[in-house]
């Protein structure tokens, strides 16, 4: 369904990824880990069109992303939950997910129930603006408004980041739920070992290179990884 | 008494001139966090528009006045909102990806050379729409007496901001629009184009900006190459004193700085009149850096 090929990515001559090549298959949910700096949200700003690859491609059911604007990277049913989780916060929950429906034209009462499900808070804090909410419903927030767009690909930056160990467990079962709703996921983290435990795969990255690349389940047990990224225990 | 009624009525009639042109700064900012220099000239370019359709061709002549006003303002708003978007593709869009200060430099060379190109077009005297261009009619209302240009001015300016406030509120577009004023990087990853949004930003701003220059040329009858230079300023003051970025707060400061400039002068002195708008804006710069209207109350944009 996604393939990088080769991606590199350059920021003002900086090489920040130095030839990423990795594939997510339909319906998969697969993990990106690595350290700060690794690379990770640039690989997914790449996708969504926010920065421009300076070599490779990216490939979405055969079709470079890489030479579209955003906009049409999200009308293709790529959308992003991104780092920092980027609600507008001058905006009631309402109108944020109104805009994650942007490519819609007019928004399904279905799609809006089907967040509301997922995530029931969002429902009780509909008029409220974003910039109020607690920094686990602003990450549900964001995950519901990338979900308007009804994507078939749906990419997540870091969505535990500085959440409760609590939150971040009802976080993950929601991507779990997402997933097995039929959406493919692509899940950035650094909390390695909660993100293993979900995924179908993992890709290691390493300042700008893929370091490893292996089911979840043999990524958890591989020592390396063990070192590195899950602490010991 | 009399005499403070007539001069509010002219300061309100003024502010809302000064308020629609604020709300083409503050739009422009509010989505590019930048400042257009050349609004001004757009500004004054609505007013030789609207000279060129009154005055050269004699529209009022030919239609009648209503007609003419309405078929030159209309006329107005479609030439200099295109002007605005041969701008912003001209001496911006070029720039986006450059430092900010490529843009203020592109901005002030765009507002000298517009100001020139009007010279040329037009000259470099004085320009009069003429007394007699709409029949010199006076409203009464609680014993007074008031021209009913005055009133038709800021009626027009209200309705002008009412519809605006409406379709960035209301409308997909207008949501497009304040979410690109947020976060432009997240706008994007909504779907939206940002670029056809700061097209959009860049043909509403200027067209408000020429209705503006289309009213000053009504009511005071006179206009001139130069004039977008104090305009431009004092409505940028207002843009400021209300909060840049914010429309309301255009709307508010425009008022504000009207009602300020008139009364001052009459009560003042006529003299003081510009420093005492700029005295204004210092006075509320230094108790709210950020403009009157605090961010949550307005939202930005």
């Amino acid at each position: 369904m996604l393939e990088l090929v080769d991606l590199k990515v350059s920021y003002g001559g900086v090489e920040a990824l130095h030839g990423l090549s990795l594939t997510v298959r339909a319906g998969e949910l697969v993990t990106v880990l690595g350290a700060n700096g690794a690379g990770k949200s640039t690989t997914l700003m790449a996708v969504s069109g926010l920065v421009k690859p300076s070599g490779g491609a990216i490939l979405f059911n055969g079709e470079r992303l890489d030479r579209l604007r955003s906009h049409e990277v999200v009308k293709r049913g790529v959308t992003q939950a991104p780092e920092g989780r980027r609600v507008f916060g001058p905006m009631t929950v309402e109108e944020n997910l109104k805009l994650g429906a942007f490519t819609r034209r007019s928004w399904s009462a279905e799609t809006l129930k089907r967040v509301f499900d997922l995530f029931p808070r969002l429902e009780e804090r509909r008029t409220q603006m974003a910039g109020t909410l607690s920094g686990g419903e602003q990450q549900m927030l964001a995950i519901g408004r990338a979900l308007m767009a009804e994507p078939s690909l749906l990419l997540l930056d870091e969505p535990s980041l500085g959440l409760a160990p609590l939150l971040v467990k009802s976080i993950f079962k929601a991507v779990k739920d997402i997933n097995r709703s039929g959406v493919t996921v692509v899940l950035v983290e650094q909390n390695a070992r909660a993100a293993l435990k979900l995924a179908d795969r993992g890709y290691v990255l390493d300042v700008g290179r893929l370091a490893l690349e292996d089911s979840a389940v043999n990524l958890l047990n591989n020592p390396q990884v063990r070192d590195a990224y899950l602490g010991s225990r | 008494m009399e005499f403070f009624i007539q001069q509010l009525t002219n300061g309100l009639a003024v502010g809302g001139i000064y308020a629609l042109i604020a709300l083409g700064y503050t739009m422009v900012y509010g989505v590019m966090k930048l400042i257009n220099f050349a609004h001004g000239e757009l500004f004054a370019l609505g007013a030789y528009v609207g000279y060129s359709l009154l005055v050269t061709f004699d529209l009022a002549g030919a239609l009648g006045p209503a007609a003419a006003i309405g078929l030159t303002i209309v006329m107005v708003l479609g030439l200099v909102g295109l002007a605005g978007h041969l701008l912003e593709r001209a001496a911006y869009r070029p720039l986006r990806h450059s430092d900010r200060l490529a843009a203020v430099v592109s901005a002030l060379g765009a507002s000298i050379f517009l100001q020139n190109a009007i010279m040329l077009k037009w000259g470099a005297r004085h320009r009069a729409y003429g007394a007699d261009l709409l029949p010199n009619v006076t409203v009464h209302f609680a014993g007074q007496s008031y021209p009913l240009i005055r009133l038709l001015v800021f009626l027009a300016a209200v309705l002008v901001m009412t519809a605006l406030y409406a379709f960035i509120h209301r409308t997909r577009l207008g949501l497009a629009i304040r979410a690109a004023a947020i976060d432009q990087g997240a706008a994007k990853l909504m779907g939206i184009d940002v670029r056809s949004v700061i097209a959009v930003v860049f043909v509403i701003g200027p067209a408000l900006g020429g209705l503006a220059g289309l009213l000053v040329g009504l009511y005071y009858g006179q206009i001139d190459f130069s004039m977008g230079q104090l305009y431009g300023l004092k409505a940028f003051t207002a843009a400021i004193i209300g909060g840049i970025g914010n429309i309301p707060g255009a709307m508010v400061g425009g008022l504000l700085l009207g009602l300020v400039e008139a009364l001052g002068a009459a009560y003042v002195s006529v003299a003081w009149k510009d420093a005492l708008a700029f005295v204004v804006l210092i006075m509320i710069l230094v108790v709210r850096p950020t403009g009157l209207l605090p961010e949550r109350v307005a939202e930005k944009l």
